[in-house]
């Protein structure tokens, strides 16, 4: 084999070892604009049902009506 | 349904600054940062008034419009709340704000604010569970998980400021207004709640 002909081998080899960490994910993640994207809140479970209301509007009589 | 509100009534605001205290008290709010300010009108003038402002969990928050990680969800009854966690502190939900409610605890070169904090309605954030010690140290005390509502309206000596649902608190406010006559003087209501179309 000619010298050049390994020569031109390894610089082949080289490039594509070099491009291997070229690689990016070719679908991006893409969210709808104005969508909250964060971690869930418990509370928004806990808070949606009839007695944790019904907890509140109690607490509000009790402490912030007029006396 | 219930939607959470806040309201402060002028008549009644003799700018203690208990709620502010009761606030940073309560949530451990560093130097620097108010979630809750006492402000007053033509002060030092006969007829002068204060109010309380804080976040107004509006229904159309426009912090929630103009951020641009989306940090920002409402509760099915209308609490605004923010993940800091996504907050890149830009700015921009501070500049959108028409009660100035954002704060930022840094103020360092290059613009850096550090991640953004305002009133939670005492409802904490998404942080783990309700009431752990991260979700504390980010966001306050989940008073809402609790059943108990905003300690600023609580602790108001005068009842001035009402916090909880909207139409109690419409409820309290005409009483007094009919009581004592006079013009109703919802402050921020026609900004935080009006419905859009």
């Amino acid at each position: 084999m000619k010298t050049s002909t390994v020569k031109l081998t390894v610089c082949v080899a080289a490039t594509l070892v070099a491009l291997a960490g070229c690689y990016g994910p070719v679908f991006p993640t893409v969210y709808e604009p104005g969508e909250y994207k964060g971690a869930s809140d418990p509370l928004l479970k806990t808070h949606a049902t009839a007695e944790s209301k019904q907890a509140l509007q109690q607490r509000f009589t009790t402490s912030q009506t007029d006396r | 349904m219930a939607r959470m509100k806040f309201l402060c009534d002028s008549e009644r605001c003799i700018e203690c600054n208990g709620c502010v205290t009761a606030c940073k008290n309560e949530h451990e709010v560093p130097w620097g940062v108010n979630r809750r300010r006492v402000v007053t009108l033509d002060d030092g003038v006969p007829g002068e008034r204060s109010i309380s402002v804080a976040c107004m969990h509006c229904t159309d928050a426009p912090c929630a419009a103009v951020c641009p990680v989306d940090c920002f969800y409402t509760t099915d009854d209308g609490i605004v709340l923010h993940d800091k966690d996504l907050c890149i502190g830009c700015g921009y939900c501070f500049y959108a704000c028409p009660f100035g409610a954002p704060q930022y605890p840094q103020k360092e070169a290059f613009g850096v604010r550090g991640k953004m904090d305002k009133c939670t309605f005492c409802a904490g954030g998404p942080e783990g569970k309700d009431n752990s010690e991260e979700e504390r140290h980010k966001y306050g005390r989940n008073r809402i998980a609790e059943g108990k509502l905003p300690l600023c309206a609580e602790m108001c000596s005068t009842k001035a400021l009402l916090a909880g649902d909207g139409d109690m608190v419409a409820d309290i406010y005409r009483e007094r207004v009919l009581k004592r006559s006079g013009r109703p003087q919802t402050w921020g209501w026609d900004t935080a709640y009006q419905e859009k179309s």
